[in-house]
């Protein structure tokens, strides 16, 4: 009787062949979904307006670099028309995606952070912990957000100055990412500790905490994994509400006339009374952008949500 | 309804109200301006100057609590201070000489949006995959993504500037004197028709979207089938089998809604001049006038918890295995 090799098992190969068939079957999934499909183009559109503006459109006009005269409608030489002090909308329109996207960005990882990081501490945790930060939550969550959000700024700006700088982002802009953060994770927070409470029922769980697996780790290496799902849908939507908000926040006046975003862009555009004169080539432009950018955000959301979480689908 | 629920659901809602005290009492503090900060650096001002000045606003005593003891006191009173801007008149007096407008345009916006839009969510769930659910779901996914003032711009653009049938800003003509109630409620129509218009469509995206997915949930239940299989028709099953069920989530979110009508459309009141809470509460931003600010936040917070409140009562009436 001859001993047959037996070949040695590739587990780290294994796990990646898993891992390359899940994401192809994800991908088979969310290409199904046409609404999804439009959504997630549009984003790598403006994704790459965002990267680099000055590729197309040349750099960030100022008051000392504008093109044309004040107000000027449409032309050859200004396709999308000029602003009050001659600067090319369709040139500020452009920059307005780095701005508007990258405080989106911004808000957004402060915001599923804090959320996803609470949910899981508190659904994982249980007792008195999750009691307390269950009750912080309810709190932020009926808090006026956008009110609380309107009071801070100020008080936070007035303290910081508007001079100060960090990563090269100005204050003003910082002020509005930390605001639009710190006042939207508790419904992310919810959502993450409803379904940590049922993963952590779960038998693997059990196993991890018999062979010893400390807290921390099994709330990173096998709680995370399983709502990371939850996490990856929730931050597309998330994002879509961090844009609405950081529009509004810019429109009545908390934005950087420096870095103008889109809602800045409409912020002066109403300041200047371009609605009552007619100029609709001012408002369009970065109406348009924001509405759409927001619609894709949220169509790639909800077909994330039906793709990833099986539950959901039925809805 | 049972009084467990109800003490649970009150006290909740209280203590949610002392932190929103608690929270504007530490912004307070928070803002520039005391007279700790700025005198110090001033030549002009004495030390025994400051310390009178201290004194006389209590703020020689410590924080917590005669500080706080004071500040809930008075808050509890209905003292919410001094305007910055408005040359020192009470809070209460400003924020209340604006809050008839904000409540006559949002409070007709709401109905308006929750009629239609609930009507138009049902509409498009009952057909959900035909083409008017496509139409009409994609226009309230659309609506639900526009903030308010990118509505308001082009319907000025359009109806204001181009068109001139309606006047660009404000709730009344400036200086008119009116002959009789007639004319008055012509030029206050006028007036309303836009930013009303602005404000119903941003809100009919939400309620539509909402009431979609509840129709769907409630179309696959047992009880439609059964009324179908009574031989009832398509429309009066909706009516009265599908539509009453369906609507239980949607009470919540006009309750909820509700709170937010006193500060709701900040932006729409700005793109149109109206002369509500939302255009107040700018004007004190771009003055710093806080205590305005603070007023403004207040009376927001309270009312979005007894919103809430009326929220939580309403559904565990409605429902009674929330109750639990």
């Amino acid at each position: 009787m001859s001993v047959v090799p037996v070949a040695p098992v590739d587990v780290r190969g294994a796990r990646w062949r898993l891992r390359l068939r899940n994401a192809r079957q994800f991908a088979r999934r969310y290409a199904s979904r046409r609404d999804g499909v439009v959504g997630a183009a549009i984003l790598v559109f403006f994704a790459l307006l965002a990267l680099a503006p000055q590729l197309f459109v040349g750099a960030l006009q100022t008051v000392t670099t504008a093109t044309g005269g004040p107000l000027e409608p449409p032309s050859g030489a200004h396709l999308l028309g000029t602003d009050e002090i001659g600067r090319d909308i369709l040139n500020l329109t452009v920059h307005g995606a780095r701005v508007s996207m990258v405080i989106g960005l911004m808000a957004t990882l402060i915001t599923i952070l804090l959320g996803a990081v609470i949910g899981i501490v508190s659904g994982f945790l249980g007792g008195r912990s999750d009691q307390v930060l269950m009750r912080l939550t309810d709190f932020f969550l009926v808090l006026p957000t956008f009110v609380l959000a309107i009071v801070l700024a100020p008080i936070i700006l007035d303290i910081v100055g508007t001079d100060a700088e960090l990563f090269g982002i100005r204050a003003t802009l910082l002020v509005i990412i930390v605001v639009i953060g710190l006042t939207s994770w508790a419904s992310t927070a919810r959502i993450i500790r409803s379904q940590t409470l049922s993963v952590k029922e779960r038998m693997f769980v059990d196993r991890a905490r018999v062979i010893g697996g400390s807290r921390a780790h099994i709330m990173r290496r096998h709680i995370l994994p399983n709502v990371v799902n939850l996490i990856v849908a929730n931050t597309v939507l998330t994002f879509a509400g961090a844009i609405f908000t950081e529009t509004t926040l810019s429109f009545i006046g908390l934005g950087d006339p420096f870095a103008p975003s889109w809602g800045q862009l409409l912020n002066a555009a109403q300041q200047s009374g371009a609605p009552g004169l007619g100029a609709w080539w001012y408002i369009v432009p970065p109406a348009v952008c924001v509405v759409v950018v927001i619609l894709a955000f949220t169509l790639v959301g909800n077909a994330l949500d039906d793709v990833l979480n099986p539950k959901s689908a039925t809805r | 309804m049972n009084a467990r629920y109800l003490a649970r659901q009150s006290a909740q809602a209280i203590f949610t109200i002392l932190m929103i005290v608690l929270l504007n009492f530490l912004l307070f503090r928070m803002m520039p301006g005391s007279p700790d900060r700025v005198n110090p650096r001033n030549p002009n001002v004495t030390v025994e100057q400051r310390d009178a000045a201290r004194a006389r606003w209590g703020l020689d005593k410590p924080l917590i609590p005669d500080q706080l003891v004071a500040f809930v006191g008075s808050t509890l009173q209905g003292d919410l201070g001094y305007s910055i801007k408005f040359q020192g008149q009470p809070v209460t007096e400003v924020i209340g000489d604006r809050f008839g407008p904000t409540i006559l345009l949002i409070g007709l916006a709401e109905l308006i949006a929750i009629i239609l839009g609930l009507a138009l969510g049902a509409y498009t769930g009952w057909r959900r995959g035909g083409r008017a659910d496509r139409i009409g779901n994609g226009l309230s996914l659309i609506l639900y993504s526009m903030p308010y003032f990118v509505i308001g711009m082009p319907l000025i653009i359009i109806f204001a500037a181009g068109l001139g049938w309606f006047p660009t800003s404000g709730m009344l003509t400036a200086g008119a004197s009116y002959a009789g109630p007639v004319e008055f409620l012509t030029d206050l129509v006028s007036h309303l028709a836009l930013p009303l218009a602005t404000i119903s469509l941003g809100l009919i995206g939400g309620y539509s979207i909402l009431m979609r997915s509840s129709i769907t949930e409630t179309r696959a239940e047992d009880y439609i089938a059964t009324a179908r299989a009574k031989g009832l028709t398509d429309g009066r099953i909706l009516r009265s089998h599908a539509f009453p069920n369906a609507l239980l989530p949607a009470v919540t979110l006009i309750a909820i809604n509700l709170g937010y009508v006193v500060g709701g459309a900040i932006t729409a009141e700005i793109v149109f001049n109206w002369p509500g809470l939302g255009t107040l509460t700018v004007d004190a931003l771009d003055s710093r006038d806080y205590p305005v600010l603070q007023g403004i936040f207040l009376l927001l917070g309270v009312s979005v918890v007894l919103a809430n409140f009326v929220a939580d009562i309403v559904y565990g009436y409605l429902d009674p295995r929330v109750r639990q």
